[in-house]
Formats: structure tokens, sequence, C-alpha cells
């Protein structure tokens, strides 16, 4: 043991932050790929190809030729574009399987928790990226009763308010937070979602 | 096993007692004969050495904030990929077959055939219940970190089932998990 072996610096993708040659089966390939051709060229060498064709294909446009050869890269250049902007809707879930973004809406419900006592509880407002904890506070100081960020089920965050204030709550919210639509938001009654609006 | 893994997961870090720092040095040094020239790179005396324990009994050493070994319970350490990355040659190695990549990428278990079959290799000096690094099918650097269930030769008479258990692998928890503060 004389001498320090000296640690291998791998080519880690900026993109993905996989070792270059698991770009491949990384989540986004498609992004890798500029910066596959620019910073690890001879480990894809089929990309490169493709980065030139799809350049040929370009100037093969600019001169505005018959180009029936390049159909079929013709047709996968706008299907690259429309999968691109699909992939920004799809979130992806660790373990590579892609579930949809949840759709925004904020949900409330009225529990009846003792005949004439009752909790008003209200999910999803995170999805429009405002702070629980601070609306909370407000909900809070708006009715003058108590409210809380409450783990609900399957982990997600709710707020409970204390007291019935379905009704108000809608107008409370729409005003506060103006990007959150009156249409979605959706009251739940008899088990059923029925929309605020 | 770190498929969702992130510092909220970290319940607490400790900086440990000199003589537990020893410890931890001497068996990663006992695990790793390859590291011992580095160790003092990796883990230098003068600066601490934080364990972080999570949830599962999982426990991180960490220094200056970078994760760099990992163990359960009281199981060997083992180190992150990034470590592994640099210093490739000190964990025994398995190839996996090309097929095998996407799933062990998903957090798969490695089974026996994918060891098996051509695109595999298997160094039959491998012991079951011992800590290996999973390497792909025509790629250089190692995509996972396992832990053996069968011994190599069981892999290759039995050939069925899960022979690798998959606790680390690229892109997951720990692996994005660069730093912890």
């Amino acid at each position: 043991m004389a001498e320090k072996p000296q640690p291998v610096r791998v080519l880690y993708c900026q993109v993905c932050s996989l070792p270059a040659e698991y770009c491949e089966f990384g989540s986004d390939f498609e992004k890798c790929k500029p910066w596959l051709i620019q910073n690890a060229p001879d480990l894809y060498p089929d990309l490169l190809k493709e980065a030139d064709s799809k350049e040929a294909d370009k100037v093969a446009q600019q001169l505005q030729s018959t180009a029936l050869s390049s159909g079929s890269a013709d047709g996968s250049a706008p299907s690259g574009g429309a999968s691109a902007s699909k992939q920004e809707e799809v979130k992806r879930l660790p373990g590579g399987k892609i579930k949809r973004k949840e759709k925004q809406e904020v949900v409330i419900e009225k529990i009846v928790r003792n005949k004439r006592k009752c909790i008003t509880t209200v999910k999803g407002l995170e999805l429009f990226g405002i702070k629980l904890s601070d609306a909370s506070k407000k909900l809070g100081k708006k009715f003058a009763t108590g409210a809380s960020v409450v783990k609900g089920p399957t982990e997600k965050e709710q707020i409970d308010v204390q007291g019935d204030i379905a009704y108000d709550i809608v107008e409370f919210i729409t005003e506060t937070w103006p990007d959150v639509p009156e249409t979605a938001i959706f009251f739940i009654e008899d088990g059923r979602k029925v929309a605020a609006a | 096993m770190f498929k969702k893994f992130s510092s909220e997961d970290v319940s607490s870090q400790n900086q440990v007692k000199a003589s537990v720092q020893r410890k931890i040095r001497q068996s990663i040094a006992d695990e790793y004969p390859g590291l011992e020239p580095v160790l003092d790179d990796l883990l230098p005396k003068k600066s601490p050495l934080i364990v972080a324990k999570c949830q599962n009994h999982l426990n991180l050493v960490l220094v200056n904030n970078v994760p760099l070994f990992f163990n359960v319970r009281d199981g060997p350490y083992m180190p992150t990929l990034r470590l592994l990355h640099q210093y490739p040659n000190i964990m025994k190695k398995l190839q996996v077959d090309r097929g095998a990549i996407k799933f062990v990428l998903a957090g798969a278990n490695i089974m026996c055939p994918g060891l098996t079959s051509p695109g595999g290799v298997l160094d039959d000096d491998v012991a079951e219940e011992s800590p290996v690094a999973i390497m792909a099918e025509g790629k250089q650097h190692a995509l996972a970190i396992g832990f053996t269930k069968m011994s190599a030769k069981d892999i290759r008479a039995i050939n069925k089932g899960i022979g690798v258990d998959n606790m680390h692998y690229l892109n997951d928890g720990l692996w994005k998990m660069e730093r912890l503060d």
C-alpha cells in the first residue's frame, strides 16, 4: 500500500445527475441529449448521427428541396416536440412510474363532530402554492376560531377549521388568494362533489 | 431501500465519540482493504464524523455533510455510489446483463438469471450476505450497491429468484442527496 489509488473522476450528466453512460436509462433521456452531444459524444455515437441528420434536414428545408428521403426524420421531429410538452404535464414519480399532475382544486368538507359542532376541512390549498401554515393562520383570524394544519389521510396535509364556515370560506379564499379560481373550489355534500360556483 | 429517501427521513444527527469513530473507521478498513490508503483523506481524523440515524435502523456516515457510508443495524458499512465511482475497485463486483439495467435503476432486487446470462459476470469468491457492487453490461461504472442473498455459487446453481438485494442504486433518494445539512 505504498501509493494512493487516485480517485476516478466520473462524468456526471448535468441534467439528470447520473453518470453519462446511464443517461439512456434515466428518466429524461430526451432532455439529456443536447448535453450529451456536447460533453460525451463518444458514449452515444448514434446521437451524433441523429443530430447530424436533423441538421441536414434543416438545411434541406431551407433549400426547400423536395426531401422525400427525410420524411421519416421530419415525422420524428414534431413528435419529439409534442412529447416534450407532454412531459411537462406528467409528473414523474420515483421508480419511473408516471403519474398525471394532480388536478388543482380545493375541496371543502364539513364534518359534524357532535350534533351542533362541526369542523370544516380544506384540502388542496397547497396545490396552488399557498403555504398551509399561513393559510391556517389567516383562516383562524378571519373566522375567530381555531384553525390548524393537520395530516390527513394518505399523508396529505389539510387545514381543519373549527365551526361551520363552509359558505363564507369560498369568498374568503378567492379574495385572499386570487390564484384560486372559484371554479376550482368544491364542496363535499353527502359524499358527492359539488362545485361551489 | 432508498427509493423514497429524503432529509426528512433523518431522525437525528450526532457527532460521534472518538471511540465510536475509531470503531467505524476500523470496520470500514476491514471491509474494504482497498480503501485503506485513502481512508485518511476520506475520514480525516481531525474533522468530526457525524452519524445520521434514519428510519428502519439505517445509519449514514457523514463527513463534511457528505454521506459516504451507510449501514443497516449492525451490518457492514457500504459506500455510497458516488464514493464507489471514485474508487471502483474496493468492492467485489457482479455484473448484470443489459436487460436488467432499467429494473435495477427502478429499485428492483437483482435476480439470479440477470447475473448468470451471457451479459452477466459472477465473481465466484462472493459469499452470501456480503456487500457487492453491481455493474452493468457495457458500462464502466457501478449502477447499484447490493447485499447478496446467496453466494455466487448458489446463484449459479439455483439460478432463480432474488440473488442480490438492491440497497442503493443510481437516482434513488440517497443518490440525490449529495449533501445533508
